[in-house]
């Protein structure tokens, strides 16, 4: 028996999203260096882009690339196909709450979630939001005097406090919330690839979905594989990379929201 | 008759170099100042890698006195004639103007000079910024004056509390401090060049506070000082308000702080993020650990 998959993203979705990441990741890699220019680590990062004035070239580049891609998201989803399931509404309110109650050991009924869980909507606008500032303000500390030709001088310092703030904020979200919720937890996903989502996976995490699709189906012989091909040597060795730098990030980015947090306590609060 | 005159002009030429080889050679094994050097050797050790020594200048060029080249007789007559001794703060620029004309001019119109006059010797005089016997030039990289010590050396002052607290009030010392997270030094710490330092903005010699309408730094001039050659272009027709350029300056709209208000904000932001991720993570783990003891597990 061929087992059944489910379409997660078109072609054209996971197209945005790999050059969606790879701009962040460039953006982080040599954005945050220029908070800390006096870490070992930020000179050893600007370094291997092959110094100050590459560093320069290719944040502003990946930056102009994830501009393009947001609007060119926004835009076709907007005329292609907009899609509702994918705003907040009052579902995900009482899902959260039954999570909550599952996590609590109160009830061992875990939330039936249609195709986006109320996590993934935080993701996703968190992303879309994360993506407006960084825009915006980036342009703005892009070319300052083309700035204050409309505005004065401290609207392009806010910009740049809020491109610090902002920063920090989505990488921590995309780092630490996202890795470990996508890729981590269900590790090997390759759903960004593939575009696909086993049956599984389908029943246990958009079980709503999953129930509306077969509703017409013959009922599936259910098979439980419990995850089994996922403890090959191969697979096993690939999650113990992942998990080092897995960590290696986290740790990074606690020292940096620490430091930030500290900074800004020390100057704009004390 | 043509080619004699052409190898006179050779032979004379040749002469000359030869004169000016051996100028050099004598330059170099000159025993500098030797009349001084018995009793000030600190002053003629650190004058001997100066720019002034490698420019044929010596003590009494400064000093006045009477320097005795073969220095064999040890003398303190030589601190005799027109000797001046060391300058006092406020007539120092008398030193430098006999060969510094200019600068020393504009050097005269700057607040430094001017708190000096005034009897406040803790303001910067050529010395504070130059040194005193071992004045490099700017080009060298050991000089306090040289594009990437600039800030050090302002900052020498313009950060210390004491020295610009004892006397001063309304000072404020978080000049480098400041300067330090804008991006004109941060590319020089990442490893790029410094874009611009303290003197490029403030000028290095007239140095003036903002409030007089001639300072490089005043509101109006601003455009002008930042439109510099290779600074930024556009900037000319540019009116700079509305923000302080050292940075960390309080932002204001309609009396509110507006970034202390983001800053709030976003504090509160990531603290929320972080408790809200490690949170999941947590109660993830904890509850998937008894989940095959439970029914109806996803
Ligand atoms: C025989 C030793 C001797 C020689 C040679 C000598 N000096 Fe002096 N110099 C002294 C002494 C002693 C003082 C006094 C130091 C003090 O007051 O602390 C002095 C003081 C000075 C001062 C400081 C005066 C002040 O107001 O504090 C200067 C400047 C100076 N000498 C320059 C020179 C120069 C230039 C030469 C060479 C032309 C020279 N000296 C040669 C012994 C010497
Ligand atoms: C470029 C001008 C200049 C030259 C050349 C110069 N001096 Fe001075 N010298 C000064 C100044 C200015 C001071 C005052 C320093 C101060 O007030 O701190 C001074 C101070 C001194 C003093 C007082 C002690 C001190 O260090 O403050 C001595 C001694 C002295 N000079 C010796 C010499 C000798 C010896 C030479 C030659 C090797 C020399 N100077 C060459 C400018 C000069
Ligand atoms: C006797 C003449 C003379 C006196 C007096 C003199 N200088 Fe100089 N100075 C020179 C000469 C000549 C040069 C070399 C100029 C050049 O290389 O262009 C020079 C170079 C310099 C430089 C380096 C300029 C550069 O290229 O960066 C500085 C700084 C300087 N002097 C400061 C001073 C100060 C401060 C004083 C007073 C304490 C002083 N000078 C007194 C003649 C003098
Ligand atoms: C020797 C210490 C010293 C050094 C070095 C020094 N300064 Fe100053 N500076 C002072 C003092 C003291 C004042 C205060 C004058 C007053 O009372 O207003 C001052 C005043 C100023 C002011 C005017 C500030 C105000 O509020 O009136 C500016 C601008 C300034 N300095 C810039 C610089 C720059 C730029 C440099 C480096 C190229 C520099 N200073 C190096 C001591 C120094
Ligand atoms: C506040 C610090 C400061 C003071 C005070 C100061 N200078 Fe300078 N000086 C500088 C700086 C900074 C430069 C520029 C270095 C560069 O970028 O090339 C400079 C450059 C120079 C130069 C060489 C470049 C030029 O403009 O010709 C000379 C000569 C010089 N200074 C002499 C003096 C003399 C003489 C005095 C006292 C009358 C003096 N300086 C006072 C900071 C200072
Ligand atoms: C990009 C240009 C720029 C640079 C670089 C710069 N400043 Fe300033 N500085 C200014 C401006 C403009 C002001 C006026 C107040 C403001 O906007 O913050 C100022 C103000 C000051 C003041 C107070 C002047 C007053 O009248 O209150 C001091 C002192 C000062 N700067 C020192 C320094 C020192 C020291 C450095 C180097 C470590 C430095 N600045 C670097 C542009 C600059």
């Amino acid at each position: 028996m061929t087992e059944l998959k489910f379409r997660r993203f078109t072609l054209n979705q996971r197209i945005q999203h790999i050059i969606f990441f790879t701009t962040f990741i460039l953006l982080a890699y040599t954005g945050f260096p220029l908070k800390f220019p006096d870490e070992l680590w930020a000179k050893w990062m600007i370094a291997s882009v092959g110094g100050f004035d590459n560093r320069t070239l290719i944040h502003h580049f990946s930056g102009l690339l994830m501009i393009g891609v947001s609007v060119y998201h926004v835009v076709f989803h907007l005329i292609e196909k907009p899609r509702f399931d994918v705003l907040f509404n009052l579902q995900d309110i009482s899902d959260f709450k039954q999570q909550m109650r599952y996590y609590l050991r109160l009830t061992d009924q875990h939330p039936k979630f249609g195709r986006y869980t109320w996590k993934q909507k935080f993701e996703y606008f968190g992303a879309g939001f994360g993506a407006v500032v960084m825009g915006f303000t980036g342009l703005l500390m892009w070319k300052p005097f083309e700035a204050m030709q409309y505005f004065p001088i401290g609207v392009v310092q806010i910009a740049n406090l809020f491109h610090t703030w902002e920063a920090v904020l989505a990488s921590l979200a995309v780092f630490i919330g996202h890795f470990y919720d996508e890729h981590f937890g269900k590790f090997p996903n390759i759903s960004w690839i593939t575009g696909n989502i086993s049956a599984q996976e389908m029943r246990h995490e958009h079980t709503l979905e999953y129930e509306a699709a077969m509703k017409d189906q013959e009922p599936e012989e259910v098979t439980e594989t419990s995850h089994g091909n996922n403890t090959g040597p191969v697979t096993m060795l690939a999650k113990l990379v992942f998990t080092v730098i897995f960590l290696a990030i986290t740790v990074w980015m606690l020292w940096i929201s620490y430091n930030v947090l500290v900074d800004a306590v020390t100057t704009y609060i004390f | 008759m043509y080619l004699r005159a052409g190898s006179i002009k050779i032979i004379a030429l040749l002469f000359l170099a030869g004169m000016f080889l051996t100028g050099d050679a004598l330059a170099q094994d000159r025993v500098v100042d030797a009349s001084c050097f018995h009793c000030h050797t600190r002053q003629v050790t650190q004058f001997e890698k100066s720019v002034h020594f490698n420019n044929n200048i010596s003590c009494t060029d400064c000093h006045g006195g009477d320097i005795r080249i073969n220095g064999s007789v040890v003398s303190i007559d030589v601190m005799s004639k027109d000797f001046a001794g060391s300058p006092s703060r406020v007539n120092l620029t008398t030193f430098c103007s006999k060969c510094h004309e200019q600068v020393t001019r504009k050097y005269e119109k700057s607040i430094h000079w001017k708190k000096v006059q005034e009897g406040r010797p803790q303001a910067a005089s050529c010395i504070d910024c130059h040194g005193t016997h071992n004045i490099l030039s700017s080009k060298n990289q050991a000089s306090p004056t040289h594009l990437e010590n600039i800030p050090l050396m302002c900052g020498g002052c313009h950060e210390n509390q004491t020295k610009m607290q004892a006397w001063y009030y309304g000072i404020k010392t978080d000049r480098f401090d400041t300067y330090k997270k804008s991006y004109h030094y941060k590319s020089y710490l990442g490893g790029g060049k410094v874009l611009a330092t303290c003197s490029d903005c403030h000028e290095n010699h007239d140095t003036k506070p903002e409030a007089d309408p001639e300072s490089a730094i005043n509101p109006a001039n601003l455009p002008t000082t930042c439109g510099k050659t290779n600074c930024h272009p556009g900037a000319n027709n540019v009116y700079v308000y509305g923000g302080k350029i050292h940075e960390e300056q309080s932002v204001n709209l309609f009396f509110i702080d507006v970034k202390t208000l983001v800053t709030y904000f976003y504090i509160i932001m990531i603290l929320f993020e972080l408790a809200f991720t490690f949170g999941l993570i947590f109660l993830g783990i904890t509850s998937g650990l008894d989940i095959k003891g439970r029914k109806n597990h996803d």
